[in-house]
C-alpha cells in the first residue's frame, strides 16, 4: 500500500507501523471514570468500508498520521497529521 | 584529551573503503550530528547561518549542513567535529532549541560513483521514488529492514546514516548491493 | 531440419546445448523448445499423474507439458518451461518425472490404472487406515505423482531486490504495449515497457504479418530503438510482473543473468517492486484448445504456438520435415496458420473444422464440418482420425495445430478482486469491474487481439492513462496491418469415448469433470479442488475456460452462469529464492552489535540473541567446563567485589521541553515531575488498560532534560508510545522526543568495591556517598577529560553505578575499567550473571512484566500516584486488577539439591493440581551462589502472606513437582542497605 503522507507525499506502507481506529485518540478526561475508560479502551469499531484509521511512519519522519481508508477496497481517501487532527479536537 | 582510543562504527581504528567499479564506500566516524527541535512556538534558528530545510530537504553551508527529519525537527551535521562536544556548539547556535548530541548514536557511510551508477545503487536499497533522492534532498526510509537516513549530497554522492549498532549488517548490505551491481561491469 | 525462411534466429552463430546427456545444437534467439523442435524432438516430458508422454502444446509461458530441469547438481531448476528457456551455449536441461528413461517410464503403468485413478480417487480410497496416510500412502504418491525435484542443496545463487517508480508501467511488450509505450513515452510520462520475454515484440514476432507492407518485426525494431532512446523510459526484458497489488504496487521477476552460461557473479534472479501511478495490461492472449480423444500425444499443439514457432524461430513441430500437419480449429484463426505454413512449403493436410461454413484461406484442404476424434503415437503422432458425417477416417499426420479461441491474459486484472465477464461475441472472459485501481487493460488482453485493433487499443490505454496523470499526449502514427479474418464458433470439445485432456498439466480429462459433475462438486471452485484443474506451475492458463465451458454444457447453463475463473498471484512461478530477495546469511536480519562487542569477543565471551542484539552471555574462563561455573563467577564477583557489563542496550529517549516534567508524569504511573536535578527514579510504565508494560529509570540531567532509560525489548514500543502521547493526546505540551540508544556506551559497574574503580578513572570527581549518592546522576569526565555521564544505580541490590560514554569509547573504557581494577578483582558479567544478581535481589524483569501483571502484584501498587493522571491509572484501579491477590514471591526448594522450574504452577500442598486450584506460578529461576541452591520468583495468591508455607511446584507438560518454601522475594540485603552505603 502506499500511504499518502501529508509532507512527504506517498510512501510505501513498509515504512509505517499501523496502530487502528483513530478513536484511540480520544482519550476521555481522568475523571469520565472507569467506565469511559473501558469503551475506550476495549470498545472501537471495525468497520468494513470506511475507517479512520492511526499510522505512524516510523521509519520515516515519526509523525502519527489520521489516515481515512476504506478497509474494503484498501481505497486511501486522504491523510493528516494527527498533531492537526488532535489539536482541532481541543 | 582522554588517552582513550576510539573505535569507528565497523570496530576500526581507521574508517573502512571498498571500491566496487565505478562505486566507492566510505566509513564517515568524523562527521558530528546532533539533532535539533524547535520548542512550542519558536522561530526556527539559522544556526552558523545555515537555513533549515523543508521536508525531505538537505541544506549546507559553512562545513555545516542540515536534514529535515519530522515536523520542526532537523539533524545537523558538521564534518570533522566528531571530537569535539558539537551538540554544545550547536545548541549555542540554537537558543530555546532542544538539541541531542547524535554522533555515536549513527553511522555514515558515503558512496560516491557517477548519479547513474548511484541511482542504481539507491533503486536496490531503497524503496524511493528518485525525486526523494534527488540532489539536496534527504530523508528516512527502510533499508534492509533498518531503519536510515538515505541523504543525496549532490549528484555523486549519496550518504545513508544508519543506527550505529547495525553498522555492520549496512555496511554488508550496501557492500553486498555494490558489489552485485558491478559484477557484470567488472567481468 | 533445415529452418524454414524469414525467422528471426541468428543462424549464423551455434550453440551447443544437452537434453538428458544428448548433444544437440541451436542458436541464439531459440529457446529450449525451439531448438529440441528444431532438432526433432517432440517429446519434453511425462505427465503429473499417468506418466503419458509430453511434447510442448505452446511456445510461451503458459506450456503445461515441456517442463524439464536446467543445470545440475545444487544449481538444478526443476519445472522450467522448456517454451521460455531461452538457449545459451552450454545449456543443460533434463526431463522430469519418470522412472527410467523418458522414453520408457516404467511409472506409464499408472496409465493403464487410470479407470481407478479418476478424480477424487485419492479422496476415496486412502481413508484408511488413517495411520498410513501420512506414513505410507503419502508418500508414495508423492514420489509416482509430481514434478521434478528439487536438488536439496543450499542454493548458490545470488539474488538481487529492487525498487522502481513511474508515472506508467505497460505490462507486455506486444502490438498493444509497444503502442502504449511509445505514446507514453513520446509524451514525456515516466514509461516502464516490462516483458517477459528475452525480446519484445509479443505476437508480432509470431503472427508472421505485414506493418505497413514490411515485416512486422521491423517495426518492433524501429520502436525498441526509438524507446531506447527515450531516458524516461525503461524497457525491461526478461521481466514478468507476476502480481499487482494495492495502490499501483506490483511484483516482478527480472531473470537477469539465466540465459548465461556464467552469471559472472552476479545475480541470478532480481525482485523488483514497482509502483505506478497508472499501468496498462498489454498481457496479450493465450489459446486454448478443443478437447478430444488422445489429445493429448506429443505433436499435438496450439495452432498459434505452430504459427509462432514456423514464423519466429522458423521450425515446425514435426519430427521429419516430410510429415503432414494438420490443424483442428473452431475459427478463422487456424487457418491463417494453415495458410502461411503451405505458404512456407510445408506439407499441409488441411483444416478440421467443425463448421459447415468453414473457409479456405489457400493451399490446404478444408473438412468442413469434421472433427478429430482419434489419434495414434506412443512417443509421437503419426495419425489422427478424423469424423465427418458420422463416417470416421485415419490419416496419417505428424503434427496437430488446435485452435479453440483465445483467451484475454486477465490475470492480473484479476488481482483484485477483479472479476472477468463473459463476451458471447468474442466467447472470452474479458477484465471486468473491480480490479487493480488504475490498470488499464488493452489489445488482446482486452479482448482486442486483432493486430490493427490491438495497436489502436494501446494508443487508447496510454492516452487514458495520459489524461488521468494531467500528461499532453504527443502524436503517434500507427502504421496499417493486414485484414486479419477471425470469425469463430463455440465449440467447446468432441464428445465421445475415451480420454479427452482439458488440463495437461494435472491429467484432468472431460470425464473427470463429468464425474465432479456427478459427486456435485459443481461450483467452479469444488471442481478444481476436486479434479485439480488449473493447479500447479501453469495454473490452468490453456484450460480453465475450457474447463468452465464443459461443467456448463453439463449443467445446461450459460458460461457465465457457471462462474469464472479468476488468478492469483503470481502470474507464473516465482521461486522462493528471488523472493528472498537475497536476505540470507548475513542479510537475512540485522544484527546489532554493543560497543564492546569486539572486546567481549576478545575476551572470549559467549554471546546470545536479544531481539536484534548481540549480548555476552558470560565470559568463560580457561579450565571452566560448564556455563554454570563461568556465571556463578561472576555473580560472587560482583557480590564481593566488582564486575562490569555493557548495557548499552537498554533503550534511552531523551526528553526536552518547558513541558518535558509534565509529559512524564503522564507517561509514567508514578511521579516524575517531582525529580530534582542530578536524580534518577525507577519509573513504571502502564498500558492504559491498567497492566504493566515497562520499567526503567528516569534522569533529570537539567531543569526540562530527563533521560528515560526503557528495559531492551520494549525500546522502540515505549519510543513509539511516547510519540503517540505527544502527538494525538497531548499537542499542546511543549515537548521533545529523540531516541538516543546508540548513541552513548553504557556500562553497569556494580559491586561493593564500584566505587573505587570509578574513582580511579573519574578525573577527580568526588564520588563519595554524600557527594554522589544513590540514585544521583551528573555530567563528568573520565580518563582525561571524556565527556561522560554517570548515574547510580543498581540493578544487582549492590553498590552500583551505570556509566556512559560516547559510543566509539565503549570498547576502550571497558579495556581501561579492566585495567584499572585488576587489584580489585574487577569482572566483566554478561547477561546470565545479570540475571542472577537481579533475581537474587527480586527485581521484576521481562518474565514478570509480561504483559498480564499489575504493580499490585510486583508489590508496587503505592507507585502508581493518585495525584494525577497517567496513561494506564484509571484503569489500574478497576475491580478485576484491584482484587488481584497474587504477589511476588522468592520460592527456595525444601531439598537443596532440587530445581525449580519457569513455567510451573503453584499449588497449596496437597491440593489438586488443576486449573480451580491453581495459585500462580514460576516466572523466573536460577542457581544463586548467593542462596546455595536453586532459587525462583513467581506470583502466587496472597503470597505476601504466606511466607515459609511449603508449597508445590507443578510442571504437568513435563510430569515433575517439586516442594518450595515461600521466601521474600529480596533474597539479598533485603532493608537495601548495600546500595545506599
Amino acid at each position: 500500500m502506499l500511504i499518502p503522507h501529508p509532507l512527504l507525499g506517498p510512501r510505501d506502507a513498509q515504512e509505517f507501523t499501523y496502530l487502528g481506529d483513530a478513536a484511540l485518540m480520544n482519550r476521555p478526561d481522568p475523571a469520565a471514570g472507569e467506565d469511559a475508560f473501558c469503551d475506550h479502551v476495549y470498545l472501537r469499531g471495525n468497520p468494513a468500508g470506511v475507517h479512520r484509521e492511526l499510522w505512524f511512519h516510523e521509519q520515516g519522519d515519526r509523525s502519527w498520521l489520521v489516515v481515512t481508508r476504506n478497509t474494503l477496497t484498501h481505497e486511501i481517501l486522504g491523510a493528516e497529521l494527527a498533531t492537526d487532527v488532535a489539536r482541532r479536537s481541543e | 584529551m582522554t588517552d582513550l582510543i576510539p573505535m569507528t562504527a565497523l570496530g576500526g581504528a581507521a574508517p573502512r573503503s571498498r571500491r566496487h567499479g565505478a562505486l566507492s564506500l566510505v566509513e564517515r566516524p568524523d562527521i558530528a550530528l546532533a539533532s535539533l527541535a524547535l520548542r512550542r512556538g519558536a522561530v526556527a534558528p539559522a544556526p552558523g547561518g545555515l537555513v533549515l530545510p523543508g521536508p525531505g530537504g538537505l541544506a549546507s553551508a559553512d562545513g555545516l549542513a542540515a536534514f529535515w527529519t519530522g515536523p520542526g525537527q532537523w539533524m545537523v551535521e558538521a564534518a570533522g567535529q566528531a571530537e569535539a562536544d558539537f551538540a554544545a556548539a550547536l545548541a549555542a547556535m540554537a537558543p530555546g532549541c532542544s538539541v541531542t548530541e547524535q554522533t555515536d548514536g549513527w553511522a555514515c557511510f558515503e558512496v560516491a560513483g557517477d548519479a547513474a551508477a548511484l541511482e542504481a545503487l539507491a533503486e536496490r536499497l531503497v524503496n524511493l521514488p528518485a525525486a526523494a533522492l534527488a540532489p539536496g534532498r534527504a530523508t528516512r526510509t527502510v533499508l534492509h529492514h533498518m531503519g536510515v537516513f538515505a541523504l543525496r549530497r549532490d549528484p555523486g554522492c549519496l550518504a545513508l546514516w544508519g543506527m550505529r549498532s547495525a553498522a555492520g549488517s549496512l555496511w554488508h548490505a550496501l557492500d553486498q548491493a555494490a558489489l552485485r551491481l558491478t559484477a557484470f561491469d567488472e567481468t | 531440419m533445415t529452418r524454414l525462411s524469414g525467422h528471426l534466429v541468428d543462424t549464423a552463430r551455434r550453440l551447443s546445448f544437452t537434453f538428458d546427456g544428448r548433444a544437440f545444437a541451436g542458436h541464439p534467439g531459440d529457446t529450449l523448445a525451439s531448438a529440441l523442435l528444431a532438432n526433432g524432438v517432440q517429446l519434453m516430458g511425462r505427465s503429473f499423474k499417468y506418466h503419458r508422454p509430453r511434447g510442448p502444446i505452446a511456445a510461451g509461458s503458459e506450456e503445461p507439458n515441456a517442463l524439464v530441469t536446467l543445470g545440475r547438481g545444487a544449481r538444478a531448476e526443476p519445472n522450467t518451461r522448456a517454451t521460455v528457456a531461452e538457449l545459451f551455449d552450454g545449456l543443460e536441461a533434463s526431463s522430469q518425472n519418470h522412472a527410467g528413461s523418458l522414453q520408457r517410464d516404467w511409472l506409464a503403468v499408472n496409465d493403464r490404472l487410470a479407470p481407478f485413478l479418476a478424480a477424487g480417487f485419492y479422496y476415496k480410497t486412502f481413508m484408511w487406515p488413517k495411520a498410513f496416510w501420512e506414513k505410507l500412502y503419502e508418500p508414495v504418491i508423492r514420489k509416482a505423482a509430481g514434478l521434478g525435484a528439487l536438488s536439496g542443496l543450499p542454493d548458490p545463487d545470488a539474488y538481487d531486490r529492487g525498487y522502481r517508480h513511474c508515472d506508467l508501467l505497460v505490462i507486455g511488450a506486444g502490438a498493444a504495449g509497444l503502442a502504449a509505450a511509445l505514446a507514453a513515452g513520446r509524451a514525456g510520462a515516466q514509461v516502464i515497457l516490462a516483458e517477459e520475454d528475452f525480446r519484445p515484440g509479443g505476437r508480432l514476432l509470431a503472427e508472421g504479418g505485414l506493418l505497413d507492407g514490411r515485416p512486422a518485426p521491423d517495426w518492433v525494431a524501429e520502436v525498441a530503438a526509438e524507446l531506447a532512446t527515450l531516458p524516461n523510459v525503461r524497457v525491461m526484458t526478461r521481466t514478468t510482473v507476476f502480481g499487482a497489488y494495492d495502490h499501483g504496487i506490483f511484483g516482478a521477476v527480472e531473470r537477469v543473468s539465466d540465459h548465461l552460461a556464467e552469471a559472472g557473479g552476479g545475480v541470478r534472479q532480481t525482485l523488483w517492486r514497482i509502483t505506478a501511478r497508472r499501468s496498462v495490461l498489454a498481457a496479450g492472449a493465450t489459446e486454448r484448445h478443443i478437447p478430444f480423444r488422445d489429445n493429448d500425444r506429443p505433436g499435438i499443439m496450439l495452432a498459434g504456438a505452430i504459427r509462432a514457432y514456423a514464423n519466429r524461430w522458423g521450425v515446425t513441430g514435426q519430427r521429419q520435415a516430410a510429415d503432414p500437419v494438420a490443424i483442428f480449429a473452431n475459427g478463422d484463426d487456424g487457418h491463417r496458420t494453415a495458410a502461411q505454413l503451405a505458404a512456407k512449403g510445408v506439407p499441409v493436410l488441411g483444416v478440421i473444422d467443425p463448421r459447415r461454413d468453414a473457409p479456405n484461406l489457400g493451399g490446404y484442404e478444408t473438412f468442413a464440418g469434421a472433427t478429430v476424434t482419434g489419434t495414434r503415437g506412443r512417443l509421437g503422432l503419426t495419425a489422427i482420425e478424423v469424423t465427418r458425417g458420422g463416417r470416421a477416417e485415419w490419416l496419417d499426420c505428424g503434427l496437430l495445430g488446435v485452435s479453440g479461441g483465445w483467451n484475454p491474459n486477465v490475470h492480473l486484472a484479476s488481482h483484485h478482486r477483479g472479476r472477468p465477464v463473459w463476451d458471447e461475441a468474442r466467447l472470452a472472459f474479458l477484465p471486468g469491474p473491480g480490479g487493480p485501481a488504475g490498470l488499464i487493460p488493452a489489445g488482446a488482453a482486452a479482448g482486442q487481439g486483432g493486430t490493427a485493433e490491438a495497436m489502436a487499443d494501446g494508443l487508447r490505454a496510454a492516452a487514458q492513462a495520459l489524461g488521468d496523470l494531467g500528461i499532453a499526449p504527443a502524436p503517434v502514427h500507427l502504421p496499417a496491418a493486414e485484414a486479419e479474418p477471425a470469425r469463430q464458433e463455440a465449440f467447446w470439445h468432441v464428445p465421445g469415448k475415451g480420454r479427452a485432456w482439458v488440463d495437461f498439466q494435472n491429467d484432468v480429462t472431460v470425464k473427470d469433470i463429468a464425474l465432479a459433475h456427478q459427486e456435485n462438486m459443481r461450483p467452479v471452485e469444488h471442481l478444481k479442488r476436486w479434479t485439480t484443474l488449473g493447479m500447479a506451475t501453469d495454473q490452468g492458463k490453456t484450460a480453465n475456460v475450457t474447463a468452465l465451458a464443459v461443467m456448463a454444457e453439463l449443467t445446461g447453463k450459460a458460461i457465465p452462469e457457471t462462474g469464472t475463473t479468476i488468478f492469483r498471484p503470481p502470474y507464473t512461478g516465482v521461486s522462493l529464492g528471488v523472493l528472498g530477495g537475497g536476505d540470507t546469511g548475513r542479510g537475512f536480519r540485522p544484527t546489532r552489535l554493543t560497543p564492546s562487542h569486539s572486546w567481549a569477543e576478545a575476551e572470549g565471551a559467549v554471546f546470545t540473541e536479544v531481539g536484534a542484539w548481540m549480548r555476552a552471555q558470560y565470559f568463560p574462563r580457561p579450565g571452566e567446563t560448564h556455563w554454570r561455573e563461568s556465571v556463578d563467577r561472576e555473580a560472587r564477583a560482583v557480590r564481593a567485589a566488582v564486575g562490569i557489563c555493557d548495557v548499552t542496550t537498554l533503550g534511552k529517549i531523551d526528553v526536552q521541553g518547558a513541558d518535558a516534567g509534565d509529559f512524564l508524569n503522564r507517561i509514567y504511573a508514578n511521579m516524575m515531575g517531582t525529580l530534582p536535578v542530578g536524580k534518577v527514579r525507577y519509573g513504571l510504565m502502564l498500558r492504559e488498560d491498567g497492566h504493566l508494560y515497562d520499567d526503567g529509570t528516569c534522569a533529570r540531567l537539567g531543569e526540562d532534560h530527563y533521560v528515560v532509560t526503557t528495559t531492551t525489548a520494549n525500546a522502540g514500543t515505549v519510543y513509539r508510545n511516547m510519540e503517540f502521547a505527544r502527538q494525538c493526546l497531548w499537542p499542546d505540551l511543549d515537548v521533545q522526543l529523540i531516541s538516543t540508544t546508540d548513541a552513548w556506551a553504557q556500562i553497569a559497574v556494580a559491586g561493593p568495591r564500584s566505587r573505587e574503580l570509578l574513582t580511579r578513572i573519574a578525573d577527580g570527581a568526588d564520588l563519595s556517598n554524600q557527594a554522589f549518592p544513590f540514585m544521583a546522576c551528573g555530567a563528568i569526565t573520565v580518563c582525561g577529560g571524556l565527556r561522560a555521564r554517570l548515574f547510580r544505580i543498581s540493578f544487582s541490590g549492590e553498590l552500583a553505578y551505570e556509566i556512559a560514554v560516547p559510543a566509539r569509547y565503549g570498547h576502550a573504557l571497558m579495556a581501561r575499567l579492566m585495567e584499572a581494577g585488576a587489584d580489585l578483582g574487577v569482572t566483566p558479567y554478561g547477561t546470565e550473571a545479570l540475571g542472577v544478581l537481579r533475581i537474587e535481589k527480586g527485581h521484576a524483569a521481562g518474565a514478570e512484566l509480561n504483559g498480564q501483571t499489575t504493580a499490585r502484584m510486583i508489590g508496587l501498587e503505592k507507585m502508581v500516584s493518585r495525584k494525577k493522571d497517567a496513561i494506564g491509572a484509571v484503569m489500574s484501579r478497576r475491580g478485576g486488577l484491584a482484587s488481584e491477590t497474587r504477589r511476588l514471591v522468592g520460592l527456595v526448594p525444601v531439598d537443596p539439591g532440587a530445581g525449580v522450574v519457569p513455567g510451573s504452577h503453584l499449588f497449596a500442598a496437597d491440593a489438586p493440581q488443576d486449573t480451580a486450584h491453581d495459585q500462580g506460578w514460576i516466572t523466573s529461576a536460577c542457581f544463586s551462589p548467593h542462596v546455595g541452591t536453586m532459587i525462583g520468583l513467581g506470583f502466587l495468591e496472597n503470597g505476601e502472606a504466606r511466607m515459609d508455607e511449603v508449597i508445590t511446584a507443578a510442571n504437568p507438560l513435563e510430569g515433575t513437582e517439586a516442594a518450595l518454601r515461600v521466601v521474600s522475594a529480596h533474597f539479598v540485603d533485603p532493608e537495601g542497605g548495600r546500595l545506599r552505603d
